[in-house]
């Protein structure tokens, strides 16, 4: 769009700096070590899953494995486990396929009021959905095992307070897509990004629900996000 | 009032801090508890020291090239479909953020938490000059201290530090609450309060921890969620960032995130990590005007001097928590809503001398600051470099040495503070010492490192004679004198008694 009162401002930097402008791609850049790369990096698949798990629970996640054929059962469980209330899911209709979810969604409507991010749907109708939820369930690109983060970039279908607005979240990732850190899934959005395959405007790195210890440094779970989250690995996939 | 939160002198100020126990008591603890989740978070991810070099290369790379990566990065907000506004000084950013509330006509602004707006004080005079517009401050501890008449921030990272719990529930007392002190119910209170507030704000303002300049996304770190609602809910986003916040990519982002989260609040990643910009194509939430404007606010007077290193800083609060006259004096005690350390280097420079060229010497130079600092910041030695250019630049010789010795007094003269900065002393010194063969009377008996270079009060004293390292706080002077003095009652109470026999 556009850019204000840049070259002044940038020109008194350079004064300041006593270097002139455009100088940094001449002296290309190169990370004076590779720790990022290198920690944790030796992990196996097992190691990584139960890395994960470990780090997962210790900020209160509800941490569970199961294969493709059984994810529908888990999820009902779920939703039996958190009551009453509508649940929110996202317009995805690849993914649900991917992980054989087509017959569960129909399902899942008999049972409660089940309601879409809409991709044509206008901000105050998402919104209002989202925040009408008491449950998502929503997709997971990663999972980093050293942290306990799983990672969702927004999309038409999954827009971004889907993941803040309603009370309870589950995300659901593929076992193959557990890296061992940030580092791993930053290298692999910075990728998607520029080549173009990822159009996004926003990519959360989510580990466990909301809190605070702004009171007396007392932490409490459950600020302004969601008051809980469960994070479910597919197995198989 | 800019970065100053008090127009009382700094004597004045620690004395009314003095008085405040239970500020004290709550520092204490914070310090205690955050330096065992920081350590053991820095000793799990192993290879710290590295780690260090590598956050210290990312930030003197971005500060060294900052306007080439500030070109980049605002080029890439421009092509996303974003704005950018450079502001020179704090009135240029007041002016183009209310020119963006005239043009949106925004009824409702949420705030996520930022320095930077404090440092511009952005809130009160947006509200000075939009009678009809409400402004809220979604970060728990913010949303406190506006509720409690725009009280000032005590840390960069818990600035609520110097509140109780009742003190926040008489504070929500008056929103509506009727519950009792229980953190969790007063959380649960302001939930619900601000999600109300949140779903009809229709300008969201952010700051930023880092600026990525080679994809125009800004990279939150959070634990809340109220600043990823202030990104997803208004239509129109507002980014004030100070210059210095770039960093080349998404890479280098990364890294400092993993530092700035083990330093400030000893988590591997906070609960929200987030890199967001300029709504794409499909999106139904997030900004479709997004607006960052990039405020210097006499930054780059730093830029070229002994000082550049500061603009280093990631404001990971680190420094604040393991320096010993925070601990005594507290945030208020600065005057700055800068405090610590980084606020005692950074607060000259942004305020200048005239009204903060003292703070420098409220510090008993222990060094633990420099040791913790995540990218490596030599503190100390620019606090020693303050006290030059004041007494210098500002020809304040004559009285300085007054002056000084009695701010020095804030270091040395409580002996709580006196204890502290021993115990502290003790790791700070001993970076700066080495092995020689020289004798003392120490080393000669023991085998210790002598310091023989170091800042300020150490420097004058270790340019004369060999300073020892501080003994281990048990066997102190004090800890020795302590001792000795009961021991010596004891005998007194053994001799009494026998005599009375
Ligand atoms: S100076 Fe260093 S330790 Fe202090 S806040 Fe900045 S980065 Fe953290």
């Amino acid at each position: 769009m556009a850019i204000y009162n840049r070259e002044a401002f940038l020109d008194h930097l350079s004064e300041k700096l006593g270097t002139p402008r455009h100088q940094k791609d001449k002296e290309p850049f190169t990370h004076i070590n590779q720790l990022p790369e290198e920690t944790l990096a030796d992990l196996s698949a097992d190691e990584l899953l139960e890395m994960a798990r470990n780090t997962s629970e210790a900020l209160k996640v509800t941490f569970k494995v199961t294969s493709k054929a059984d994810l529908g059962g888990v999820l009902d469980a779920y939703l039996t486990d958190k009551g009453d209330g509508q649940l929110i899911l996202p317009t995805a209709p690849d993914k649900i396929k991917a992980y054989g979810l087509d017959d569960w969604t129909a399902a899942a409507s008999n049972q409660r009021t089940v309601k879409y991010w809409d991709p044509k749907a206008d901000r105050a109708t998402n919104l209002a959905t989202a925040q009408d939820s008491a449950m998502a369930i929503g997709f997971g690109d990663y999972m980093l095992a050293e942290s306990g983060t799983i990672t969702v970039p927004s999309s038409p279908g999954q827009g971004r307070a889907f993941n803040f607005l309603p009370t309870h979240y589950l995300c659901i990732v593929k076992r193959s897509n557990i890296l061992p850190r940030s580092t791993q899934a930053t290298k692999l959005y910075a990728q998607r990004l520029k080549s173009g395959e990822l159009k996004t405007s926003n990519i959360n790195y989510i580990s466990g629900p909301s809190n605070s210890g702004d009171i007396e440094m007392v932490l409490i779970v459950g600020v302004h996000g969601p008051l809980d989250m469960t994070y479910i690995v597919v197995d198989d996939m | 009032m800019g970065i100053a939160t008090s127009d009382k002198p700094l004597l004045a100020r620690v004395k009314e801090s003095e008085q405040d126990k239970f500020m004290q008591a709550s520092v204490a603890k914070a310090q205690d508890a955050q330096h065992t989740k920081r350590e053991d978070s820095r000793a799990l991810l192993g290879n710290w020291e590295e780690w260090r070099e590598l956050g210290e290369q990312i930030r003197q790379r971005a500060i060294a090239y900052l306007p080439d990566y500030l070109e980049e990065f605002s080029n890439n907000v421009d092509k996303n479909g974003g704005d950018v506004f450079f502001a020179d000084t704090e009135a240029d950013a007041v002016d183009y953020i209310q020119k963006i509330v005239k043009e949106t006509g925004a009824k409702k602004l949420v705030k996520s938490k930022s320095m930077v707006t404090t440092e511009i004080d952005m809130d009160k005079q947006l509200l000075a000059l939009n009678k009809g517009l409400a402004l809220m401050e979604t970060d728990l501890a913010e949303f406190i201290l506006q509720k409690d008449n725009w009280d000032e921030p005590t840390h960069i990272v818990f600035p609520t530090l110097h509140k109780n719990r009742d003190q926040v529930r008489e504070i929500f007392m008056k929103l509506g609450y009727e519950g009792d002190n229980d953190p969790e119910h007063l959380a649960r209170f302001a939930r619900k309060y601000l999600r109300e507030y949140f779903l009809q704000a229709d300008l969201g303002v952010t700051g930023c921890n880092f600026a990525v300049a080679d994809t125009g996304m800004i990279n939150l770190v959070t634990n809340e969620g109220n600043a990823d609602l202030t990104m997803a809910i208004p239509k129109t986003q507002i980014v004030v960032m100070g210059m210095e916040r770039i960093v080349p990519t998404m890479a280098d982002a990364e890294v400092l995130d993993n530092l700035l989260c083990r330093s400030a609040v000893g988590q591997k990643l906070t609960s929200y990590v987030t890199f967001a910009g300029q709504q794409v194509a499909g999106e139904t939430d997030g900004p479709e005007n997004f607006h960052v404007v990039i405020v210097d606010n006499r930054r780059s007077e730093a830029l070229g001097t002994q000082f550049q290193s500061i603009l280093q800083c990631i404001r990971c609060g680190a420094c604040i928590n393991v320096c010993p006259v925070y601990r005594h004096i507290g945030g208020h005690g600065y005057g700055s809503i800068y405090p610590g350390p980084i606020g005692a280097v950074l607060s000259p420079i942004l305020g200048g001398y005239e009204k903060f060229g003292e703070l420098p010497y409220a510090s008993s130079l222990c060094g633990a600051c420099t040791e913790t600092c995540p990218v490596k910041i030599p503190l100390h030695k620019l606090l020693i470099q303050h006290r030059m250019v004041y007494t210098d630049r500002l020809k304040m010789q004559g009285g300085l040495n007054n002056f000084m010795m009695e701010v020095i007094g804030i270091g040395t003269g409580f002996p709580f503070l006196f204890r502290s900065a021993i115990r502290f002393g003790r790791p700070g010194l001993r970076t700066m010492a080495h092995k020689t063969d020289r004798l003392t009377a120490l080393n000669f008996i023991k085998d210790e490192p002598l310091v023989d270079k170091g800042p300020g009060l150490v420097g004058g004293w270790a340019d004369v004679r060999d300073l020892p390292i501080p003994p281990k706080h048990k066997e102190s002077f004090r800890s020795w004198f302590a001792d000795h003095k009961q021991q010596q009652k004891l005998a007194q109470a053994q001799k009494d008694n026998s005599s009375d026999k």
